[in-house]
């Protein structure tokens, strides 16, 4: 097998004044439908991140569409609602026992849903994602998140918080793991204890150097992100992804896009959103001799949006 | 062939983007060129979707997976947008996104002065008329709601609110809700009323009176607040002013939300010493309504400004009971015009020096116990 020369593949076509009349469009729709236009504007603004996506010079597509996302959108919000009559029915109750209920049930119903919201939001992204007409797909299965995110969510609370890392990786394993792309399929190799000692060093060296070393930090929990994810074809050829950012790179994007956001009260959110996906995008390196052109339609499409608002309601950060 | 344009073809089965050229046919229909095959996709077709972005066209045909097709050449994107938009299929979306690109500064600045107007002038307005809308017995369960929490600390002494209920009765100051009145041994200086009728006065403001006309004035204010809906109104004022908020700094950084939100703040209680003076006013007129001597509110201004002389200054800017000279000012204006006479009350009066009487035994005792 000949390595072929590498080159740069992955690139963010997107430009700040574009990127800031979409948002702007988007907000001034929500605003006047009184949040009820979130859905579309949503749409609109992954619609345009994807297509200025370009992977070897073909841009990505998201399928989703307002629709869909507002009927999730709805059941998300039915759901909440649930959650928080039933919450407040048996606060109203005044009974300590009807309240301890109350809480109990509002914890489990909130920690219980998360699993939920990462296999639903995977599913519904992945499925509605495309490069030059391939869609992706999720195939994970919920009942072994469930068991991941129970016995990690356990070991971390016994742990104080220190199984975290472990629990991270292994869930970025699974559900990264179970991502195709067609008949190819990623994969993400993570170790907790390298993570952990990563994290450990970088907490420990940014307070050292009163926060000038969380840059280099940032740069490498992106690389341990990035280095450790591969995509396989189903001939069994490899493309491993590399980081190429450094320290002062990160050093450099994230002063800026911080005096273009607050001295701008906003505006600049646009444009700093823009250099970060250049950012991102231009430091990735992508090494391996697969054939692009050689991947073959396997997915379905899943047009449920319910996960994916639901968490947005929630703000849990979803995408690994 | 001059009107034949190149673009990506993708059929859905694989990743293979293949070489394709497309033109428009009328009657309707998109000729695909590809692999030495033509195609044709009516432009009216249910599965006929097409999205512009900044930099392409993209055309999607077909149940899934659907074939793609994706050209950067700006004519033909002209031709067929314009071809397109003919069919009448461009929505409000594109009509304002069109404009948001033509000059996003201005549009900005539109927005802009459309927020501040609606903030500043179409909420308070919106808001205020939907709260008179709402039953008086809202204000009730409100008051109802709190009245029990704020009493749990106080030392209401019955029988002088029995009296003070008399004093208040005689007044006749609301048609809208049964005023309820409570005396509460304090040596603070204050009174307040809550939404639905309870107004509670402390003892230590009714010692400093020296005539039962400033009694009749504090209890007119007080009903004032309760008999205009002010709670209720200032609660949904603030509930709007909140939505609005929330609403338009959803997608807005962190930055944005601090400031906005300490704005609206002050602008309450700006709101706030608005609804005061409002009391003072509409509380004289039901003193003179009542055949009081409306004096009794400038000497009860003059109480309190006396009594709040020992706040610290910067505390009193920023007081809900604020700018005392200023209130003292304007009530004294309103007396200036032609007055109805008024002649003093024998059984206010009595009622007056019953309590003040009280407060005298009361109060000793109360400082001994502490």
């Amino acid at each position: 097998m000949e390595m072929q020369p590498t080159r740069q593949r992955l690139a963010f076509t997107g430009q700040g004044g574009d990127l800031f009349a979409v948002l702007i469009v988007n907000w001034l729709l929500t605003f006047i439908t009184f949040g009820l236009y979130y859905p579309w504007a949503k749409a609109r603004r992954l619609q345009y991140m994807y297509e200025h996506s370009e992977l070897d010079g073909h841009p990505f597509h998201f399928h989703g569409t307002g629709k869909e996302m507002f009927k999730g959108f709805i059941k998300a919000v039915g759901l909440f609602v649930v959650i928080y009559g039933v919450f407040f029915g048996l606060l109203m109750t005044r009974e300590p026992g009807a309240m301890v209920i109350g809480y109990l049930f509002f914890m489990a119903a909130f920690i219980g849903l998360i699993p939920l919201i990462i296999h639903g939001s995977y599913r519904y992204r992945m499925s509605r994602s495309s490069w030059r007409g391939i869609h992706f797909g999720y195939r994970g299965q919920l009942k072994e998140l469930y068991a991941i995110c129970l016995r990690d969510g356990l070991l971390t609370l016994i742990t104080f918080g220190i199984y975290g890392a472990w629990f991270q990786m292994n869930l970025r394993n699974y559900v990264i793991g179970s991502i195709r792309f067609g008949n190819s399929q990623f994969a993400y190799k993570g170790d907790g204890l390298d993570f952990f000692l990563m994290n450990l060093k970088g907490y420990f060296l940014s307070i050292f150097t009163l926060g000038i070393y969380s840059f280099w930090w940032q740069r490498d929990m992106f690389a341990y992100y990035i280095n450790n994810l591969s995509w396989t074809f189903s001939d069994g050829r490899r493309i491993q992804f590399r980081s190429t950012a450094t320290g002062g790179g990160f050093f450099e994007l994230i002063i800026v896009n911080f005096f273009l956001v607050v001295f701008t009260f906003g505006i600049g959110l646009a444009w700093a959103h823009v250099r970060m996906m250049k950012f991102v995008m231009a430091n990735i390196d992508m090494a391996g001799d697969a054939d692009l052109d050689a991947i073959v339609q396997t997915e379905l499409e899943h047009k449920s949006a319910t996960a994916d608002e639901l968490g947005d309601l929630l703000d849990v950060d979803i995408f690994l | 062939m001059s009107n034949r344009y190149a673009a990506n073809f993708y059929d859905g089965l694989t990743s293979k983007p293949q070489e394709a050229f497309v033109q428009l046919r009328e009657p309707g229909a998109l000729e695909v060129e590809v692999g030495g095959e033509r195609v044709f996709w009516p432009l009216e077709h249910a599965g006929m979707e097409w999205e512009r972005t900044s930099n392409m066209l993209r055309i999607t045909f077909g149940e899934h997976p659907r074939r793609v097709i994706i050209t950067r050449d700006k004519l033909f994107i002209a031709t067929f947008v314009k071809r397109m938009q003919y069919a009448g299929r461009r929505g409000v979306y594109d009509r304002t996104l069109s404009i948001a690109r033509q000059g996003p500064l201005f549009f900005l600045l539109a927005l802009v002065a459309m927020v501040v107007v609606g903030y500043v002038w179409v909420l308070p307005f919106t808001a205020e008329r939907l709260a008179l809308l709402l039953p008086t017995q809202v204000d009730e369960r409100i008051g109802e709601a709190s009245y029990g929490s704020i009493m749990l600390g106080l030392d209401e002494d019955t029988a002088a609110s029995a009296m003070l209920q008399r004093f208040g009765d005689r007044l006749a100051l609301s048609d809208k809700f049964d005023l309820r009145f409570h005396y509460v041994n304090s040596e603070q200086v204050n009174a307040f009323a809550m939404p639905g009728g309870d107004i509670v006065v402390f003892s230590g403001i009714v010692q400093g009176m020296e005539r039962p006309e400033q009694l009749a004035a504090l209890l007119a204010h007080e009903a004032t607040h309760v008999h205009e809906r002010h709670s209720t109104r200032m609660i949904v004022r603030q509930m709007a002013g909140y939505l609005f908020l929330s609403l338009l700094i959803g997608d807005v950084n962190a930055v944005v939300g601090v400031l906005a939100e300490n704005a609206d703040n002050l602008r309450n209680m700006s709101y706030s010493r608005g609804l005061e003076t409002d009391a003072d006013r509409h509380g004289m007129e039901r003193m003179v309504a009542a055949g009081v001597d409306p004096e009794g509110m400038v000497q009860l201004l003059e109480l309190l400004e006396r009594e709040a002389a020992d706040m610290p200054e910067a505390l009193a800017f920023l007081s809900s009971h604020p700018l005392t000279a200023e209130r003292i000012a304007m009530a004294r204006a309103r007396l200036s015009g032609p007055r109805a006479q008024t002649t003093p009350d024998a059984e206010l009066e009595r009622l007056f020096l019953a309590l003040k009487g009280r407060n005298s035994k009361a109060l000793p005792m109360e400082s001994a116990a502490e």
